[in-house]
């Protein structure tokens, strides 16, 4: 299993301009909608559409163990655990799954660049938009890098 | 024996857990692990719990290990990024530290430190599958090691806190990454925890894996409101409250409750030992150890 999200190729100065001038867009759409953090490495459609990094310790792989009874979070109260809302939002979408995947280590050379970008570039993996019936949990991440 | 011996060999385990001090008196651990010695298979050394500075965890550890004691450094990912993380482990591992808990860690803002910087960079399923690689030979970069260390890979679990199948999702993915051992967070509602345990017995887990359940001896009843209230995802019966409350020694009857916890989790299958963590009150271990009946 690849652990990091190597810089290959390296971001070129010419490809930072472009990825700005996409993030504009992208922000139009990600953040009134999904509160995008910028981290440059979306997970979005295998968190069923809820931004994971709004997380005040930006876990990209599940929640940590301190949710509160009542799906609050433990360091801000009056906050729902996003995870909580990842794990309702998934299972409404039947996307549960996508869950069963382990989220490479971040890059944070790719934070504030625009994730589209880094898809087009193969940095990161594209979309999901459906998920097979027939998914095998066991070998979740190796399926998802053939695509 | 080592511990990883140990857990192959099917024994039932012992976990103990000491609280290093918020100072730089080794001798606290010293004095400490003579209550573990010869009663604990290995003790955890927490890592800055409460997100509170504390004598460094591998240091402890180190102290343990001269005086007998099979250690497990816990490693969290709040204050060290991956550079340190992997340094930290290979300086373990060259100290003979052989375990190895992996954890996010509490958040800054709960501690003594609430303007400290969160690092972070590394969750806790990530570091198992980095420690994993290490243990492969290989350093995250994919430099190969010319030797790699050999650690058993611990990890954590709340099998009380919501949502209940996301609980069993972490541990999942837990194993995937490739840890050896998992411990419990304190089993205050036994019933929770038996239907815990019948979901990962029925997704086969408990034969890649060895769970350890949490058991913590509490002194007053204080102890557990306080836990109900400030400690997020501890679930705490109110039988155990209200037997405390009308308790005439509540020490005793705190005692009682871990034994008769100690016996529940035995019985329940797929549960391979206990992790026994007596907050601030490490003198009791033996008195929990020998009365529960788990003395070699």
């Amino acid at each position: 299993m690849d652990l990091v999200t190597f810089d290959k190729p390296p971001i070129s100065a010419r490809e930072r301009k472009l990825s700005r001038f996409m993030l504009f867009f992208e922000d139009l759409i990600k953040v009134p909608i999904f509160h995008c953090q910028h981290c440059g490495e979306c997970l979005l459609s295998s968190t069923g559409f809820v931004c994971s990094q709004r997380c005040p310790k930006r876990l990209r792989n599940g929640p940590c163990g301190g949710t509160r009874d009542d799906g609050h979070c433990e360091v801000f109260p009056e906050r729902k655990c996003i995870w909580y809302r990842i794990y309702r939002r998934s299972k409404l979408l039947g996307r549960i799954k996508l869950l069963y995947k382990i989220n490479r280590i971040h890059n944070w050379n790719l934070e504030h660049t625009s994730a589209w970008l880094n898809v087009f570039r193969k940095r990161i993996e594209g979309l999901v938009l459906f998920v097979p019936k027939n998914l095998d949990i066991e070998n979740i991440n190796d399926t998802q890098r053939k695509n | 024996m080592t511990l990883r011996e140990k857990i192959n060999s099917g024994k039932f385990i012992v976990c103990g857990e000491i609280g290093p001090p918020q100072s730089c008196d080794g001798d606290v651990i010293r004095r400490k692990a003579q209550y573990f010695k010869g009663i604990a298979d290995a003790v955890n050394i927490t890592d800055n719990q409460t997100a509170i500075p504390r004598l460094s965890s591998i240091a402890s550890a180190k102290i343990l290990l001269d005086e007998g004691v099979e250690p497990i450094i816990q490693m969290t990912c709040r204050d060290r990024n991956r550079l340190a993380i992997q340094s930290d482990l290979l300086g373990a591992a060259a100290l003979g530290i052989r375990n190895v808990l992996c954890l996010t860690g509490d958040y800054q803002k709960l501690g003594d430190n609430p303007e400290a910087k969160g690092v972070f960079d590394l969750d806790s399923i990530q570091l198992i599958a980095t420690v994993a690689q290490m243990n492969s030979g290989y350093l995250l970069s994919g430099r190969e090691m010319k030797k790699a260390p050999e650690f058993l890979i611990g990890g954590a679990a709340n099998p009380f806190a919501v949502p209940f199948e996301m609980r069993l999702i972490r541990l999942y993915i837990k194993v995937k990454a490739g840890v050896n051992f998992i411990q419990t967070q304190p089993v205050f509602d036994p019933e929770l925890f038996i239907r815990w345990m019948e979901k990962v017995v029925e997704m086969g887990l408990h034969e890649k894996v060895a769970i350890l359940a949490g058991v913590m001896p509490v002194k007053s009843v204080n102890t557990l409101l306080h836990m109900r209230e400030d400690v997020p995802g501890v679930k705490i019966n109110d039988v155990y409250i209200r037997r405390m409350e009308k308790a005439a020694d509540p020490q005793a009857e705190g005692i009682k409750i871990a034994i008769e916890i100690i016996q529940t989790v035995k019985n329940i299958k797929g549960v391979r030992g206990v992790h026994i963590m007596p907050f601030m009150w490490e003198s009791i271990m033996p008195t929990v150890v020998k009365e529960a009946g788990l003395c070699n």
